[in-house]
């Protein structure tokens, strides 16, 4: 579904990927883990258009995607939920909703039954519902993490890309992320998820890569990586 | 006591055409960060579009009245096509250039451009705007005030509230809002944000556009009346805040009222000081201006 091959991507002269490979089967959760800087948020954004990668490629469906900017690339249901949260804080809970369905609101995608995922993502996040008024700008972190998964599964899209969820909650919410990235799993939604929670995100996830410096250390089936004794002493040994 | 409210009301008017371009500063530099400095030219564009526009009406021998909301729609298009040129030949380049500052000389030389253009096709003498109201003062409450005054005030009010309706009310609008939070994370929401910004210069035009056709029957108009109102509508839009939509009205009103205070208390001669004044005070008080919030990132 999600192919991306040899991608070459940085910021300016600094090069951040050296040519990274990866594949997201549709229905799958696939997680990305590796240290700090390792490039993980740098493949996300050449992924999503963010950021224009140097060479290589990024197909959706055999679709070249490569260096479209991201409005396009979302446009094509890819949605990406950045580092960071990124909500629209002077915007409530539910314009920033409407604001992920805006390629469906607009003709740009098939439009749906807006009103239905909307009841969706509530049920999916009552928090949500009971703040659907609310400014984005007051809701606590995990609220604001909430929103932003939410939003980009409004687009309905075909991969979903999420990074950091867990980023600066408190343990107990991390619990809850992850007990809803589960729950989208079971609903078949097609994932790639960066964590830092490696042994978390492998214990959900189907498949996984793991990064060490702009390049792939290691990839396989999360169960299997989750036994490597290399990953475990690199990433997994420290307990979080 | 009469005198004083006499004034005050002038100066509301006066105010109330400070806000309205000062608003129109700000739907740029919400969505950009840039602003078009050619703006008072922008709202002299408009009025003399909409004077041509208007005697040529009357020349098929319709009523003023009717000849002036006629024009409306012409003068609205007109301000549209000219933001977004603004925006395409100034700003657009400049910005995908990287260069800092090329869009504030950009938009100051297309000001200029524009206002030889107006010189050229209109001439250099200030021309007389037929008046869509009767010119006659009412008198209210020992207080005359002209009825194009109280239509400059509800107008300009409409303005406004019509952007803010659009802007929270239609998916467009909050794709406006959302570039204006977040430019990165309104492009992953599948939204153009240079589109976006293009149409923002172009509703900003056509606000000035309108503010232009607002005051043109109670001032005079010409290819220069745009530059002091440019300028004086900026130091509005700095003392109420670029990012602050209330700021505007109460800035403006601040900068009129004190403007006819001072030229019947104190003289003609020094009308524009106290609004100067204010806005050094504001800018090295309150550098955000004195409704507007500094910015804070949450992370």
């Amino acid at each position: 579904m999600l192919e991306v091959t040899d991608l070459v991507a940085g910021y300016g002269k600094v090069k951040v990927l050296h040519g990274l490979s990866l594949t997201v089967q549709e229905g799958q959760l696939v997680t990305l883990i590796g240290s700090n800087g390792a490039g993980k948020t740098t493949t996300l954004r050449a992924v999503s258009g963010m950021i224009v990668p140097e060479s290589g490629s990024v197909r959706l469906d055999g679709e070249d995607l490569t260096g479209l900017p991201a409005f396009k690339i979302t446009k094509k249901g890819l949605a990406h939920s950045p580092e960071g949260r990124r909500v629209f804080p002077t915007q409530s809970v539910l314009d920033n909703l409407l604001l992920g369905a805006f390629p469906r609101l607009t003709g740009a995608r098939p439009r749906g039954d807006v009103e239905a995922d909307l009841d969706r993502m509530f049920a999916l996040f009552p928090r949500l519902a009971e703040r659907r008024t609310q400014l984005a700008g007051t809701l606590s972190g995990g609220e604001q993490q909430m929103l932003a998964m939410a939003r980009a599964l409004m687009l309905n899209p075909r991969v979903l890309l999420l990074d950091e969820p867990s980023m600066g909650l408190a343990p107990r919410l991390v619990a809850e992320v992850f007990a809803t990235i589960a729950r989208l799993k079971e609903q078949k939604t097609t994932m790639l998820l960066v964590e830092q929670f490696a042994a978390a995100a492998l214990e959900v996830a189907d498949f996984g890569y793991v990064m060490e410096n702009g390049r792939l250390a290691a990839h396989g089936p999360a169960a299997m990586l989750k036994n490597d004794p290399a990953v475990r002493a690199a990433y997994l040994g420290h307990a979080h | 006591m009469n005198i004083l409210s006499q004034l005050i009301v002038s100066g509301i008017a006066v105010g109330m055409i400070y806000g309205v371009i000062a608003f129109s500063y700000q739907l740029t530099f919400a969505t950009s960060k840039t602003l078009n400095f050619g703006q008072g030219e922008a709202l002299m564009l408009g009025a003399l579009v909409g004077l041509t526009t208007v005697n040529f009406l009357i020349g098929q021998a319709l009523g003023t009245p009717l000849a002036y909301l006629l024009m409306l729609p012409v003068v609205f298009a007109f301000g549209l096509a000219q933001g977004a040129v603004v925006e395409w030949l100034g700003v657009r380049p400049a910005v995908k250039a990287n260069s800092e500052a090329g869009w504030i000389m950009a938009t100051i030389a297309l000001g200029i451009i524009f206002r030889n253009l107006a010189e050229n096709i209109w001439g250099r003498d200030a021309l007389r705007f037929p008046s869509p109201l009767p010119e006659a003062s009412l008198n209210i409450f020992g207080v005359r005030i002209q009825p194009m005054e109280i239509a400059i005030v509800v107008g300009a009010l409409l303005i406004m509230l019509a952007v803010e309706v659009f802007n929270r009310r239609s998916i467009f609008g909050k794709a406006v809002v959302a570039t204006a939070n977040d430019r990165d994370a309104a492009g992953l929401m599948g939204i153009d944000t240079r589109r976006v910004i293009t149409f923002s210069y172009a509703l900003s035009s056509m606000t000035a556009a309108f503010a232009g056709v607002l005051i043109a029957p109670v001032t005079l108009t010409g290819a220069t009346m745009g530059a002091v109102l440019g300028l004086k509508a900026f130091a509005v839009a700095i003392i109420g805040g670029l990012s602050s939509g209330m700021g505007v009205i109460v800035g403006g009103l601040i900068l009129g009222i004190t403007e006819t205070l001072t030229g019947y208390y104190i003289s003609t001669g020094y009308k524009d000081v106290p609004g100067l004044v204010l806005l050094l005070l504001v800018l090295s008080l309150k550098p955000s201006g004195l409704f507007g919030r500094a910015t804070i990132k949450k992370v």
